[in-house]
């Protein structure tokens, strides 16, 4: 089945909080209400990773939480966004330095879109989303990009030997 | 006996926000007992406030303990620093401070009452209150500038005055929201869907409550009278603006989730009577001197008693700082609760306790 | 604030006699360095006096053991597990590991000499 075209249209959101201070958590529970519906772009939050295509973190990376976070990451299937949402997610913030943090989530998986600001609005969090949307969709090209045989078709009487392609032996001199 | 297994929850689960990790051992779908695992966000503040920033910028620092009670967080901290520095504030300065910290509790308690609504399976009503919800957020972006970390008191005083427009603003909107409330008080009261998933869930009694030092909303609803406010008098007047005392007795989710309802109806008043009158005065004590000695304080947020010990030495870096958040006292009371319980309701519970585990774990 | 001064011996004996359930609220355990001792605090609240901090503390040096206080106080034990961590004292019957990995110098809240 082609998925591609209902990825688009409905990308599933999975949160993670990495030891943030809340603050992006209750604006990304905002964006879910009512006043700002992130709903209209076709996006549920999920608790199951292996359903979501966007991932979004909060949170300097803290020593406990990094393995959960990759554990996350690893679990949820291709193509998938990385949105970093706050200052202290993408950078470390005002946490940078402090002897339990990491200091920023692109430490530990790779991130597309940053969302700046002590605590993100809600605006700017639905902003990101949309930026992650097109990346995601231009990810979802590549993926089945690759799956197709980009070379051309093998024609008939041209079929390699592997003898052919390996280097040919030469005799050992002696 | 039954067969005991063994269920994780956490660290990642749909009805968290933040990493939280529980394992219940149920035995036919009862919870007989539970260990938690809380300090996934633990980041060393306490050590960063005492090495790497000066006192008065800690006062920044210590509202990114928790997003949803910052306000909270930054007044505790700029009142232990008064009392190290010997520091009178302006009165204007104690009322503006009481009135976010009110507007910070409706958003605050709103927001819980919500989750409790979503873990309960009522989805309709987790998006009725978030919606009703938004208006707090938005007067607090009127008084403060911004929706979530305020930075409103600094040590001295607050950073911003209220204009009269702003006021009248308020004024307006909590009178919009008045029948908002009491549609939100007659669904979590009478609503029998919600009330089967919440009455006689998750009881803490009250000697439970007492002898494992609960605080908060949490014991209060258990039928222990305990609220800062109506103690401390000498560093922030409550009683002068009309705050009164809240208590149930049954102790389970549903009469946390109405204590909660009751106490937005007393912020409101406390809200109104400090903006009608609001006394006239500077708004910050300016000081040369550094900290010194040790001070305590006490303060309530909106999950319960917040606790701030600081010492000094006279220079401009503290000596230690030591903040003891309401949820840290209540982590002994939640663990005890969930036993009894069928694991189903496990997520409404937790969400009524409105653990916040960033303000724990610091 | 009203401090009392007791020692690790008196020590249980002494909160043992003061703490009532009914009447106190304890309110956490706090360590504080002074020069190479360590200063372990109390604190509690009395529920009919509003207001009134009682604090008990106790001069130790780092290696002596501090008694649990989890007989007395039922809900200390999470103020014992996280000052054993980050401290790096020692609490009678307290494991570490509650609040830092495993993998992590202990006691990050000590000043470097
Ligand atoms: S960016 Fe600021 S508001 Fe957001 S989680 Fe980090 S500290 Fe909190």
């Amino acid at each position: 089945m082609n998925l591609a075209p209902y990825r688009k249209k409905s990308p599933w959101i999975l949160h993670y909080n990495a030891g943030g201070c809340n603050g992006c958590d209750i604006e990304i529970l905002a964006c879910l209400s009512p006043k700002y519906d992130i709903e209209r772009f076709g996006m549920i939050n999920t608790g199951n990773p292996k359903q979501s295509d966007i991932l979004l973190v909060t949170g300097p990376v803290t020593k406990r939480s990094r393995e959960r976070l990759v554990e996350i990451y690893a679990q949820m299937p291709e193509p998938k966004v990385v949105i970093s949402c706050g200052a202290c997610a993408s950078t470390g913030g005002v946490f940078r330095g402090m002897y339990n943090c990491e200091g920023g989530v692109d430490q530990f998986i790779p991130v597309d879109v940053y969302v700046c600001g002590c605590g993100t609005r809600p605006e700017q969090i639905i902003d990101g989303v949309v930026q992650a949307l097109a990346i995601l969709e231009k990810k979802t090209k590549g993926l089945e990009e690759s799956v197709k045989l980009k070379k051309e078709a093998v024609k008939e009487g041209h079929q390699l030997n592997r003898r052919h392609i390996a280097d040919e032996i030469k005799p050992v001199l002696t | 006996m039954g067969r005991q297994y063994e269920i994780p929850v956490g660290a990642q689960h749909i009805s968290l926000l933040e990493p939280l990790h529980f394992k219940f051992t149920t035995e036919n779908e009862k919870i007989i007992r539970t260990d938690a695992n809380v300090y996934y966000v633990h980041r060393g503040i306490e050590q960063a406030c005492c090495s790497k920033f000066k006192f008065r910028q800690v006062s920044f620092v210590v509202g990114r303990v928790c997003g949803l009670c910052s306000i909270s967080h930054t007044t505790a901290y700029s009142q232990v620093a008064e009392k190290l520095l010997k520091l009178d504030i302006p009165k204007r300065a104690k009322y503006l401070r009481m009135l976010v910290i009110e507007l910070d509790r409706i958003h605050s308690h709103l927001l819980c009452l919500s989750h409790v609504a979503e873990n309960s399976g009522f989805e309709a009503l987790f998006m009725k209150t978030m919606q009703y919800r938004e208006f707090s957020m938005e007067l607090l972006e009127a008084v403060c500038g911004n929706r979530i970390q305020y930075d409103f008191s600094i040590v001295g005083g607050v950073a911003r005055d209220l204009k009269p427009e702003t006021g009248q603003l308020i004024l307006q909107r909590l009178k919009n929201f008045m029948p908002q409330l009491e549609e939100l008080v007659g669904i979590y009261q009478h609503n029998r869907t919600l009330s089967l998933k919440n009455k006689g869930v998750g009881v803490l009694s009250k000697d439970d409550a007492l002898r494992l030092n609960v605080v908060g909303p949490f014991a209060r609803a258990a039928g222990l009278a305990v609220d800062v406010r109506n103690e401390t008098e000498d560093l922030l007047p409550w009683k002068e603006v009309g705050f009164e005392m809240i208590t149930d007795t049954a102790g389970d989710v549903h009469a946390r989730n109405m204590i909660r309802l009751r106490e937005i109806y007393i912020s409101i008043r406390i809200i109104q009577n400090i903006i009608n009158g609001l006394p006239e005065s500077a708004l910050l004590t300016e000081t040369k001197a550094f900290p010194d000695g040790e001070a305590t304080v006490r303060l309530e947020a909106p999950r319960g008693e917040l606790f701030y010990y600081a010492k000094g030495n006279k220079t401009q870096v503290l000596e230690r700082l030591k903040i003891k958040a309401p949820t840290f006292s209540n982590v002994a009371g939640m663990v005890h609760a969930f036993t009894g319980n069928e694991y189903g309701s496990a997520a409404a519970i937790i969400a009524s306790y409105d653990p916040c585990l960033s303000c724990t774990a610091r | 604030m009203k401090k009392i001064e007791t020692n690790l011996a008196d020590l249980k004996k002494d909160i043992g006699a003061f703490y009532k359930p009914e009447l106190h609220h304890f309110i956490v355990m706090n360590a504080v360095q002074c020069g190479d001792k360590m200063e372990v605090q109390w604190f509690f609240n009395d529920y009919a006096y509003p207001g009134e901090t009682t604090c008990f503390y106790a001069l130790i040096s780092p290696e002596e053991e501090v008694p649990g206080m989890k007989d007395i106080v039922a809900s200390a034990w999470v103020a014992e597990a996280e000052l054993v961590d980050l401290m790096n004292i020692k609490v009678e019957n307290t494991m570490k590991g509650f609040v830092l990995e495993p993998d992590f110098e202990s006691g990050p809240l000590l000043k470097k000499k």
